[in-house]
This record gives structure tokens, sequence and C-alpha cells, in this order.
């Protein structure tokens, strides 16, 4: 990567930008908007989380070392599976196992085969896996939100239709099947959509960070299109595995659904 | 010949079941008051639900060495949550004869199943058009068509006037006896069970703990 130069930003320069808030305070003051504080906390929180982050990497960048970059891996993949529990409590205990399995496998699979065999360096390169497993843990982990969130709604909406099925005979997995795979095609839609819009409604901004830094725009969007062509798959298997495998976990062997977890 | 019978069954420790035996082609009434059990003794009886103790036998057999699936399907459960698919009355024979991996039965037999549930509408019928008792009784039929060896009706009457309530009754347990059917019902309504009931089975024995 060339580096042809990258304005760098004095404190002063940077601290600028923060008058911009003062733009968001004035127009949710007038449209009565109550989230001064969550403005205030949102923004300290990013600048010291960031800070902190920043900190982190210059550390591990100097110091690259395996045991670094498997403890950030690490860290990133446990941050995302407790997000994606915390955010659907109505989960049992083996069906957080399969989301936590499912979005740490996938994660790392696809992961894997960005970094080993398509950019072909070593995998504990802090500088390309640190940076690809956020994004790809991150998508994963709003894929797998939403699916589980579309699933819940669907099996609690339409208890009557699995009570019907169950009299019926039918297999609990059968009647549960309908439900994972709308659920799969809603977390799988808003990164779809993305990709048709991409480049003309958006510049993504992993490439603009690139093209900033002096990346040619031409590298800059063979990285755009493989990161999004990861982040479609690993949002498909993730979220795939976490439902199919979770499900199994929603009946017993007398093929008893449990609808405690679906209230 | 007992079809089904019980032995100390007790539901999640509060409700105790008297023992029952119910005998094979009869039309059999379960009475109590509400709350006394008798919507969660038929969920016992197709394995929906399990017992904490005690045991039932169907045709002899302890339903825990059953194949439950089997089981449902041989003692159908026509529950008071009525579900119905969108689309036509066809559609919705077709899509839960797919359910079940059989084939749906032809034009003419569907109407005959509908016409015992007192259900006179062209197959093509939206089920969204239909009225809260118009959809039950579809409901009914479409359980009723799979001809099971034991057919159990949780307030079948529930969204029907007096008239319709007994004609259907009546139709049901017509179907039932040429087919040596057994016919379980439970209905708050008394006047249903003086006229149909061949045995009336009071689960209120069964005292609440």
């Amino acid at each position: 990567m060339t580096n042809a130069g990258i304005v760098k930003l004095s404190i002063f320069q940077f601290s600028l930008i923060y008058l911009l808030l003062i733009v968001v305070l004035a127009i949710m003051k007038k449209a009565n908007v109550n989230q001064t504080r969550l403005l205030v906390v949102a923004s300290l929180r990013m600048t010291v989380q960031l800070t902190l982050a920043g900190f982190v990497l210059t550390y591990i960048f100097e110091n690259p070392s395996p045991l670094f970059t498997s403890a950030y891996l690490l860290a990133m993949t446990l941050f995302a599976i407790h997000r994606a529990l915390s955010k659907n409590k109505w989960l049992n205990k083996s069906f957080k196992w399969a989301v936590a399995l499912s979005l740490a496998g996938s994660g790392l699979i696809i992961l894997a085969f960005f970094v080993i065999v398509v950019v072909r360096v070593d995998f504990f390169n802090p500088q390309y896996t640190i940076p690809l497993s956020g994004m790809i843990m991150g998508n994963a982990m709003t894929g797998v939100n939403l699916g589980l969130k579309s699933f819940k709604d669907n099996f609690s909406s339409q208890r009557k239709r699995v009570e019907t099925l169950l009299n019926l005979g039918v297999k609990p997995r059968k009647i549960l099947l309908p439900f994972s795979q709308n659920a799969l095609e809603t977390a799988l839609l808003p990164t779809l959509n993305n990709m048709v819009g991409m480049g003309i409604i958006s510049l993504p901004g992993m490439m603009t960070g690139q093209i900033l830094s002096g990346t040619p725009p031409t590298t800059a969007i063979l990285y755009q299109i493989a990161i999004m062509i990861a982040i479609a798959t690993v949002v498909c298997l993730a979220t795939f595995s976490a439902l199919n495998l979770g499900i199994r976990t929603l009946y017993n062997d007398r093929n008893q659904i449990d609808f405690i977890y679906g209230n | 010949m007992d079809i089904i019978r019980t032995k100390d069954l007790v539901f999640e420790d509060f409700i105790r079941y008297p023992d029952i035996s119910i005998e094979k082609g009869k039309v059999v009434f379960l009475v109590g008051s509400s709350g006394s059990g008798k919507s969660t003794l038929l969920k016992l009886f197709n394995a929906t639900l399990s017992p904490s103790s005690g045991a039932i036998f169907y045709e002899g057999k302890n339903i825990d060495e059953i194949d439950t699936l089997k089981l449902r399907q041989e003692v159908l459960l026509v529950g008071q949550s009525v579900y119905l698919f969108d689309g036509s009355i066809k559609d919705n024979f077709n899509r839960f004869y797919s359910y079940r991996e059989m084939n749906m039965p032809n034009e003419e037999e569907i109407k005959y199943f509908l016409s015992i549930c007192q259900l006179d509408f062209p197959l093509e019928t939206q089920t969204s058009i239909l009225s809260g008792g118009e959809a039950q009784r579809l409901y009914t039929s479409i359980f009723l068509s799979f001809l099971p060896k034991v057919i159990m009706l949780d307030e079948p009457t529930s969204a029907l006037d007096a008239n319709n309530a007994k004609s259907l009754l009546r139709e049901i347990i017509k179907l039932a006896k040429t087919k040596d059917m057994t016919v379980i019902v439970v209905s708050h309504d008394k006047s249903l069970s003086d006229e149909f009931a061949e045995v009336i089975i009071d689960i209120e024995g069964s005292k609440t703990i």
C-alpha cells in the first residue's frame, strides 16, 4: 500500500469537528427531541472508546504478536456474542450456545478465508486481521440479531398455527422451518440491498478510508467488493447455522414444543 | 375394549385426575367446571403435554412407548385455537395434507367433509371472508377428513348458535359411527351432552390440590 500522504489532523483541527454537534443540539432543542443526554453520552463514549482503541492498535501494530492479535480477535468475538445474546433474552440456554458457536465459527471461517486465501498474508498480521474481523463480526452480529428477532416475532404471533400443526402430528422441525427461512431472508436483505446501491448511493466506509489514506481507488474497490461478499456470506452462514441449530432446542424427544420461549 | 385408559394421572402437581376408561367407538363427553383440566387432559392424551406422574394407555400400550407423531395422527385433537392458511378452502386442504405428507382428497370428498360440518361453500372461497363460526367448522372438517381412530373436539361449537351446534355434532357422530371412530368432546353446553353423550365422564372427581 502506498501512503501518498493523508493530511495529519492536529488536535486543534480535529476538535473543530465537534462544532457540528452544536448544530445537532440546536435542532434537537428546536424540534423537542429529548435526546440531548444521549447525544452527549454517545459522543463522549465514542471519543473515549476510539481513543483507547487507537492506543491499543498502535501498540499491537508496533509490537506484532500472534498473542495480541488472537486476544483482540477473541475480545471482539465475545463482544459480538454478548451483544447478540443480550438483545435476545428469550433464548434458552442451548439456543444461546447455538448462537454463540454459529457467530464465532462462521466469523472465523470467513475471516480466515479472506486473510489467508484471498489477501495471502499471515493470519496473525494485525493490519489485516483486526480491521477485517471487526467488519465481519459486526455484520454477522447484526444479521443474526435481525434473524432471531424475526424468528421470534413469527413464532410467538403464529402460535395457533404451531399448535394446529402439532396436533395434526407434524414434525416440530417441519413446523418451525418456515419461520427460520423467513428469518434468514430478513437477515440477508439489508446486506443485499446495500450491495445494490453500492458505489451509486454511497461510497462505503472502508473504501473511503482507504482512499483518504492514499490507496489507489482501483485497489480500494477490490477490497470493498471482497469485504461485501465476505459480509453477505458470513451473515448468511451465521444466521442459517444459529437458527438451524437453535430450532432443535425448542422441542424435546416427545415432539413437544415449549412455548415459554416464544412468549 | 378400552381405547384410552388413564392411571393416577397428575398434571403439574395441581390437577389430579380420576382414573378414566374410554371405550372404543363411543361418544364420550368430558365435563367439569372450568379450570378442572379438561383441555389439558386432551393435550395429555395426544402427548403435546406430559403428565408429571401417572400413565396413559392407548390401545393397551403406555403412550410413553408410542411414537408421538403417530399417536397424534391417530388420536386427533381439534383444539380451540383455530388456524387457517390464507387462500381458498381448497388451498387449506392442500397445505394441511402436504404437511402430513399425504395426497389431498378429491373435490367430491372435500365437499362431503364440508357438508358434514354444515358448510356449503365453493372450494374456491377465500378463508379470509369466513365468519368465526364458519372458520371453526372448516377447521373441524379438515381435521375430520383425516379420519383418525379417535377424534377429540375441544369446545367444537363455541362459535356456533344452538341449532348449528346440534346439527354439527349429529353429523360428526353419524360419520364416526360408520367409521368406528371414538369421539371425545369437551363442551360447556349441557344440552349437547344431554342429547349426544353415550358416556359422561366427570373429571371433577379430580380434585384440584
